[in-house]
């Protein structure tokens, strides 16, 4: 499994439960994941928190089957079966990557657009890890 | 000074399973009047969907997370047994870390409660704003019969004292001691029913009615006088045997009787029906609520419906949003295959 230790994931809780990235106060793009230095412009660290809408479209996707999904996954696959992953492109700029929810996998299409809702990801220690995934937008 | 909703929001998983898969796997289904219930995805749990819910609520107003004064959350299925609970919500939706939070857990009776302690904020705070969230997915046994009307929903409201939607003309409680009707032990933390059912249909009717009656008394109210009644639903029946007791027929009880379609909501099951009356109210209608949880106790809430304003995401096309599970994905997706 690939581990994330608690305080780990816990330093990012504001971006996997409200998607809270990092706008750069030098060129003003927004960085999501927020980054050490604006990935965009390489020469800025000063940022402002901007609150992501979480609204975008699909940029590229695939389907994870069965014996695909990393372990903290498996359980998932073998319940619901099949599911995309994808790298989305969010209204604001970011490319971000996650899974959609709430879809049947064989009707993703690129340029979909989808919103984001906070949904379990996976448990590990015991401990339930919430964060956001892509649903197909307006439902 | 009035208090009310200032704003609802309703949510139903989009499973489903129907009566006839019950028969097909057990003989058959013990949940009277519910033809098919909502069932929780593999990723999602009664936070997720009272996040959900809490971002909807404040949708329909519309109204900022910062605004929020006092947050209180409703359920009888916690992910956990002991860790606050409010918090993941509050950060998700970007609730004030400093807003009052509880969480009500121990009852069916819960969505109610969290509702009246939003009210008692609102009417000590005038300008503040609570918002309260009750979502529930209750489990039990495969093996024992109350599974089977077990299903899963949830409902959040903004309270406040202006933009309302719905003005509380005023509440009642009733609490008493009862045993063996839906509890869950320390033990197996599993819902059990001692299946005395003469002895908890004495429990239902005399806490329900108390608060009830209670109520309008106060209010100087006839049944004849609500155009909606909505009372708790661990079944479909319940509401008509409360109902009749109290004098209401059953057309006031239609509009609220969501457990036919998504089942047992626990202590969602007065926000939700609620929920589905608000989306067909009309102004000046009276709405009686009635919640019951078992050990036992009931709430009783009177609304006055004052603006015509309602929330984007019906009820209705919750329920219509839907997709069919059989027995075994069901069996999956409740983790009941160890």
């Amino acid at each position: 499994m690939a581990h994330v230790s608690v305080p780990m994931y816990w330093r990012t809780i504001p971006q996997r439960y409200r998607l809270v990235g990092h706008k750069c106060k030098k060129c003003g793009s927004v960085n999501f994941p927020p980054k050490g230095v604006c990935k965009y412009c390489n020469s800025s660290s000063e940022f402002e928190e901007v609150k992501l809408s979480g609204k975008g479209k699909v940029h590229t996707f695939v389907l994870i089957s069965a014996g695909g999904a990393p372990p903290e996954f498996a359980d998932q696959e073998k319940a619901g079966g099949q599911y995309p992953v994808a790298i989305v492109q969010l209204d604001e700029g970011p490319k971000v990557i996650g899974q959609i929810a709430d879809v049947d996998p064989k009707e993703v299409k690129i340029d979909m657009p989808v919103t984001t809702e906070l949904r379990k990801i996976y448990t590990e220690e015991g401990v339930i890890r919430y964060g956001f995934k892509f649903v197909p937008a307006g439902k | 000074m009035a208090v009310g909703i200032s704003g609802y929001g309703v949510y139903v998983p989009k499973f489903r399973i129907k009566r006839e898969d019950y028969a097909k796997a057990w003989g058959s289904f013990s949940a009277a009047g519910v033809g098919e219930k909502a069932v929780m995805g593999f990723d999602e749990d009664v936070l997720t969907a009272a996040a959900k819910v809490s971002k909807r609520a404040l949708e329909s107003v519309p109204m900022t997370p910062d605004k929020v004064t006092r947050f209180a959350l409703a359920s009888t299925t916690p992910p956990y047994v002991e860790k606050l609970l409010s918090g993941t919500i509050m950060v998700s939706v970007g609730i004030p870390n400093q807003a009052l939070s509880s969480d009500h857990i121990t009852s069916t009776r819960a969505g109610t409660e969290a509702m009246l302690s939003g009210f008692e904020h609102v009417r000590a705070n005038p300008k503040g704003v609570a918002l309260v969230a009750a979502a529930d997915a209750p489990a039990a046994s495969m093996w024992d019969s109350i599974e089977h009307a077990l299903g899963a929903g949830a409902a959040a409201y903004t309270l406040s004292s202006e933009n309302l939607i719905a003005e509380l003309e005023g509440h009642e409680s009733y609490a008493s001691e009862y045993f063996g009707e839906r509890f869950k032990p320390r033990e197996d933390g599993l819902l059990h029913d001692l299946n005395v059912k003469k002895f908890s249909e004495s429990s239902l009717i005399a806490n329900t009615t108390s608060a009830g009656n209670a109520l309008m008394k106060r209010l100087n109210r006839k049944p004849e006088e609500y155009q909606h009644v909505v009372i708790q639903q661990p079944d479909a029946r319940v509401p008509v045997s409360v109902g009749g007791k109290m004098m209401f027929q059953e057309p006031q009880l239609a509009a609220g009787l969501t457990s036919k379609l998504v089942g047992d909501l626990g202590a969602a099951s007065t926000p939700v029906s609620l929920a589905a009356v608000l989306d067909l109210a009309k102004v000046g209608d009276k709405i009686l609520v009635i919640s019951y949880g078992s050990g036992a106790g009931s709430d009783a809430l009177s609304f006055r419906i004052v603006s015509d304003r309602k929330a984007t995401v019906r009820f209705q096309q919750e329920v219509d949003r839907k997709e069919y599970i059989d027995y075994i994905k069901y069996l999956k997706l409740k983790g009941a295959i160890l």
